[in-house]
């Protein structure tokens, strides 16, 4: 009996035991000041790494969102100060984190059109951008950043609301928007479909490419949200925010048990990873934990995570 | 004249199933050696034996005199039998001499360092191919030569064991007729020099054309071994098939509405696939395509489907032309088509059994995008229901499911869509004989129900008994129209080889 609701919600018992241990042992942790704290500090990671579930279960990936989520920060900076004198600063922030939208949106449709019309892993096109999206947010920064944004911008990425941090209202909208498209629509079946057996799919009628490349648009989309949230918290536009993010995120999505191979996951698992994630960084602070160390744990975790998912898939099977 | 290799009482049985009886017989030097018989006669199982794969569970055989116990292929290959498999087993990327020598490549060494010796390598190989009489040179890269010349280049390499025995196993079942006819050359050629070899074909023609002897096999029992210029092919496909009984399908209850067809085909052609392909479907009507493997039945279904392109002709669904061919617009127009290849592309294997079975009809269960789960619920428990799917839970994978029972889904996933016209490619393929008849059944009665399919298969005894009307195709053409009432299994068979 407590072994099949292990079976059945494994990541979300060690979390759980995790989460009992860190109040226990670590300092400061079981404060609610703290628990706000890890709350706002896997946002934004979260808000990605949601849509990032959609594109790895519908078989693709998307490595750039570092570079995106600067991109986007430094596009919304940019068009905030070039236009502010002639509309004044929120017509423009608001303008500006429209176009980091629309454009992001369509660097992921374009990543799925490359896959389709000439069967270029997004792995590689998206490993390009990564590199591709760095330099141009260098390019509109000129290597420093821009602090075009007026001060009560600030709010978006570290004010609160109800007691709240601002950005956990996002992260959660984000996370409902996801749970119900997989879980509720023909897209989101779709996108299991097709990462599950491609031709399968298509010869059921699906239209695969349109799937595949809305999953990378919409991921485009939530990743210039992130990037427009830090922009707020750190206000500014800064072409080195974010660095490193694309390992951290796939991590969470990994750790949640989907599977690289596409057509299998949950969003529901990716909360839990991220959640996971957010806690043992924050838990291994508390505790004097090195940063070295930490990061040396967080990669461990992520390959005992997929063994254990692994076992755990070969037992249901049995 | 001695025999190169001769079965005595030789026996395997699986399970209770007895796959070859008592086989005696023996096989003469330099001559090539045709074996026949349908799907499930027996004759992989011979070549099975004689090639080490299988044991046999009981008889023996003996070869050039000497008795022969072969435990693993490589015994065999040792007593210098040597196969040649259908699909190619040649690396592209590597040079023909480096195929040939694969894994036994001559060395030398220089200055003391131990090196491939490549100019022997070319040398050998070289006057390998003299011998066999082959243009080929030693150093190109296999990726660059014809299938014909790949086919060649796998005989060359199976010469350069200098077997006592070649056996062939459908060699020519990619070759344009082109290649068959270099690729006969040399057959005959290596028979001169008395090489003895036995050649597995489904094609009749070939086989007068190259076969000194053809031997019958039917449900494991050896039939008979005939000189093949003293036979003649309806000889050889009475031993084939006998006097079987058919198996009747139940007297149809509605008629067929003759007047307008359903779907219309006008001269649908794709290069080197088909051409010309022209013919009606009635409504209610269960309209079989015979042919030869590889005759370019699949290849019509799945174009008219929209799953692969076609150059030039029309496909008209109930009266209106159908002018996007893809998948998702044929389904929207009410076609269905379940896969020859169920298990790769019929079914999302790692999925559930229930969304498996509601993945074709989302237009329906979502109209704006939103599943309606009340809407989708029946479907799936109506096909588990109907269609007796044996499965514990709908959640299950797909993949635990027998064969029958997957193909089940795959059928029922399309009659949830509420189709107009369904295309059956190879369903009792992998199937056993009670789910067989229960998918015969299902088509049946989806038929009095007004569905109109197209149902292709290999076993022509299927196409017989399932079909109101059979079309016979051959190398990519529409050659003949048959009853199925008034048409025996020899005739369907004469039909296919193209000689109505």
């Amino acid at each position: 009996m407590l072994l099949r609701v292990f079976r059945r919600y494994p990541m979300e018992i060690i979390l759980v035991g995790m989460y009992i241990f860190l109040v226990f042992s670590a300092p400061g942790f079981a404060t609610v000041d703290n628990q706000l704290n890890v709350l706002r500090n896997v946002t934004m990671q979260g808000i990605i790494a949601f849509g990032m579930t959609m594109i790895i279960i519908s078989g693709e990936i998307d490595l750039s969102i570092g570079s995106g989520v600067a991109f986007s920060g430094c596009v919304t900076a940019w068009v905030t100060r070039e236009l502010s004198p002639m509309l004044g600063p929120y017509p423009a922030i608001a303008l500006g984190a429209v176009a980091a939208m629309t454009l992001l949106f369509f660097i992921g449709v374009m990543t799925g059109k490359l896959r389709q019309h000439f069967n270029m892993p997004s792995f590689i096109t998206t490993l390009g951008l990564l590199t591709v999206l760095s330099g141009a947010a260098n390019l509109i920064t000129g290597g420093f950043p821009i602090t075009s944004f007026p001060y009560e911008f600030n709010f978006l990425g570290s004010g609160f609301l109800f007691g709240i941090p601002f950005p956990v209202y996002i992260f959660v909208a984000v996370f409902g928007i996801v749970y119900f498209l997989m879980n509720f629509t023909s897209f989101g079946r779709a996108i299991y479909a097709v990462g599950g057996n491609l031709e399968a799919a298509r010869l059921s009628g699906i239209d695969v490419w349109r799937t595949k490349t809305l999953a990378l648009g919409i991921t485009g989309i939530f990743t210039a949200i992130a990037g427009v949230l830090i922009a707020s918290q750190i206000l500014s536009g800064s072409a080195s925010a974010a660095r490193g993010w694309e390992l951290d995120v796939i991590s969470a999505v990994i750790i949640g048990g989907t599977s690289l191979f596409g057509g299998k996951g949950a969003v529901r698992g990716t909360l839990i990873g991220v959640l996971f994630l957010g806690v043992i960084v924050n838990g291994m602070t508390l505790l004097n934990v090195s940063e070295y160390w930490q990061l040396v744990v967080r990669g461990m975790l992520i390959i005992a995570a997929v063994l254990m998912n692994h076992a755990l898939d070969r037992q249901t099977q049995k | 004249m001695t025999a190169v290799i001769e079965t005595d009482a030789l026996t395997k049985v699986y399970g209770n199933v007895v796959a070859l009886d008592a086989f005696s017989h023996r096989f003469e030097r330099s001559r090539i050696h045709a074996l026949m018989g349908k799907n499930g006669s027996g004759k992989s199982t011979l070549v099975k034996m004689l090639s080490g794969v299988v044991q046999p569970s009981r008889g023996s055989m003996s070869l050039g005199g000497r008795s022969a116990v072969f435990k693993t292929p490589r015994d065999a290959f040792d007593a210098n039998i040597v196969t040649v498999h259908q699909e190619l087993s040649l690396v592209p990327e590597l040079s023909v001499a480096e195929n040939i020598f694969l894994g036994r490549m001559p060395r030398t060494t220089t200055l003391g360092v131990p090196r491939i010796h490549w100019k022997a390598a070319q040398t050998a190989t070289r006057a390998l191919l003299d011998t066999m009489g082959l243009d080929i040179s030693p150093t190109t890269r296999v990726a660059d030569l014809s299938v014909g010349q790949q086919q060649v280049v796998e005989i060359a390499k199976a010469m350069s064991f200098d077997p006592a025995l070649l056996l062939l196993d459908e060699p020519t079942s990619a070759l344009a007729s082109k290649e068959v006819d270099m690729l006969f050359d040399l057959l005959r050629r290596l028979k001169d020099r008395g090489v003895t070899m036995m050649y597995i074909s489904h094609r009749m023609s070939e086989l007068a054309e190259i076969a000194d002897t053809v031997t019958v096999l039917r449900d494991g029992h050896h039939i008979g071994s005939v000189e093949m210029a003293q036979s003649s092919n309806e000889d050889i496909i009475d031993m084939m098939f006998g006097d079987i009984a058919r198996a009747k399908r139940p007297g149809r209850k509605t008629s067929i509405d003759a007047e307008t067809p359903i779907l219309s085909v006008r001269n649908l052609t794709r290069a080197h696939a088909f051409d010309d392909i022209s013919f009606d479907l009635k409504r209610g009507e269960v309209l079989g395509i015979a042919g030869m493997l590889g005759a370019g039945r699949t290849e019509v279904l799945r174009a008219i489907f929209g799953a692969d392109p076609y150059d030039s002709g029309e496909v008209i669904i109930d009266g209106e032309k159908a002018d996007t061919a893809n998948p998702r617009a044929m389904t929207a127009l009410g076609l269905g088509y379940t896969p020859e290849n169920r298990k790769e592309v019929g079914l999302v294997q790692a999925h559930s059994v229930h969304s498996n079975l509601s993945i074709a009809n989302l237009p329906q269960i979502a109209p704006k995008g939103l599943i309606n789960k009340r809407a989708e619920k029946p479907g799936v428990q109506r096909q588990i229901e109907q269609l007796h799917i044996k499965v514990d839970h709908a959640d299950d994978p797909v993949s635990s499911l027998s064969g029958g029972n997957q193909q089940k889904v795959v059928i029922g996933k399309w009659l949830n869509t509420d189709p107009k016209i369904l295309f059956f490619d190879e369903p009792s393929r992998g199937v056993d004989v009670h789910a067989k008849q229960q998918i015969f059944q299902i088509i049946w009665e989806q038929a009095e129900r007004g569905l109109s399919s197209i149902f292709v298969s290999t076993e022509l005894e299927e196409l017989l008994e399932v079909c109101d009307r059979i079309l016979v195709m051959k190398e990519g053409r529409l050659i003949g129209e048959l009853d199925p009432a008034e048409t025996t299994l020899t005739q369907l068979y004469s039909a296919c080889m193209g000689e109505l």
